[in-house]
């Protein structure tokens, strides 16, 4: 199976704090904004194995600054948008995912992502863009 | 009263003093901007973006830079027809605010200077552009020779023309292609490419000609001692061909 591992910045993270406020700025309602990078692996089963090869890469993981997970889904969650470059470079994460969030703490409603996926975290020419499936979002009506 | 030329600083901009320096051997009346304060940039007639890494390249190379505010102004100075020419990371804050290849929206980019490839790496290395315009086409270039070879260090590791075939085929049908990297005696050729561009693309410009945006840096061949094909017995405090674009720019002002 596929297995998607995310790193992400247990310092904090300047550039979610910079997407955060240049959001703020373009009038997306949003509260906190947090990011990981992902590195997809096929035929992973066994997922402790997996992020320990991962972590003992010490060009992408270093135990003092990341915080790895292995995902127990290969999809984007709710408030949650997959950034994957169309063409993929050697070395560098598959996709980054950014994660939005209210003032409760909630994942922002379709729309809200939408607005901040077409306004400033994706470059429909050079990027493609993969939200949640599922029934629209009753806080977008 | 002379035109005045804006050189707006972001916080992360790198190549600013090179540039209003040889605005200024070129007889520009050439300032730098910074972004505490933008509302001065109301005052200026035309706008260079120099290189650099705006907001240090995050979320994408000059895509929060194309939101910041000192870019309202350059964008309404566009839009009111007011020169605007971005090098490097200029340029790919001018692609971000969708100002070129300008095929879309404001702030909708329809293109972008990507990732250089097959290698992903930054690349360092003297190249040469080639006006593929009419010259007149846009008054950034109207002081340039057809077909002129303009020599410029390319220094990125994201100067790659990528965007959408459709979105490639307007930028050649619009006559949107500006500059391509051409060898030393003018041929162009793959080999000339130093980041995979699409179309062979060094510069792209808008629709109406006053935007202008260009990947390598001549501003850093604009003397000789810093032009890698001089001859012997060459001054090496002369102007090179780096110099011409900045000459030219400045003309269409006067």
């Amino acid at each position: 199976m596929r297995r998607a591992v995310a790193i992400d910045l247990k310092i904090p993270d300047n550039t979610a704090y910079t997407a955060l406020v240049a959001l703020r700025r373009l009038g997306v309602a949003v509260d906190r904004v947090e990011r990981s990078e992902l590195y997809f692996f096929d035929d992973e089963r066994d997922a402790a194995a997996l992020a320990g090869r991962v972590a003992a890469d010490e060009t992408i993981f270093n135990p003092n600054k990341h915080r790895l997970t292995v995902l127990e889904r290969d999809a984007p969650g709710r408030g949650e948008v997959w950034i994957e470059p169309l063409i993929a470079s050697k070395g560098a994460p598959a996709a980054i995912a950014w994660r939005l969030r209210d003032g409760s703490g909630a994942p922002v409603a379709r729309g809200v992502l939408a607005a901040a996926v077409e306004r400033l975290l994706c470059n429909p020419a050079i990027d493609r863009p993969l939200t949640a499936a599922g029934a629209p979002d009753e806080r977008d009506a | 009263m002379s035109a005045r030329i804006a050189v707006p600083v972001f916080p992360g901009t790198n190549s600013e003093d090179e540039t209003v320096r040889l605005l200024r051997d070129c007889g520009g009346d050439a300032e730098l901007v910074h972004w505490s304060e933008a509302d001065t940039l109301r005052q200026f007639d035309a706008f260079v973006l120099s290189g650099g890494f705006a907001y240090e390249d995050r979320i994408r190379a000059g895509a929060v830079a194309a939101h910041d505010r000192m870019m309202d102004f350059v964008l309404t100075a566009a839009d009111a027809g007011r020169l605007v020419f971005g090098i490097c990371n200029g340029a790919q804050i001018l692609l971000e605010a969708g100002l070129v290849p300008g095929t879309g929206p404001t702030r909708r980019p329809t293109a972008a200077f990507a990732r250089n490839a097959p290698a992903p790496h930054f690349v360092c290395r003297h190249v040469y552009l080639k006006l593929a315009l009419d010259p007149t086409r846009c008054p950034i270039t109207a002081g340039l020779p057809p077909e002129a070879l303009v020599p410029a260090w390319a220094a990125h590791a994201e100067g790659r023309l990528a965007a959408t075939p459709e979105h490639l085929e307007e930028i050649v049908a619009g006559d949107h292609l500006a500059f391509v990297y051409a060898h030393a005696d003018g041929t162009v050729d793959a080999k000339a490419v130093p980041n995979g561009s699409a179309l062979g693309c060094a510069g792209l410009v808008n629709r109406t000609g006053n935007v202008l945006a260009i990947m390598p840096h001549p501003e850093r061949d604009a003397w000789n001692y810093n032009h890698l094909d001089r001859r012997e017995g060459d001054d090496v405090l002369a102007p090179s061909g780096g110099a011409t674009i900045f000459r030219s720019f400045v003309q269409a002002l006067a």
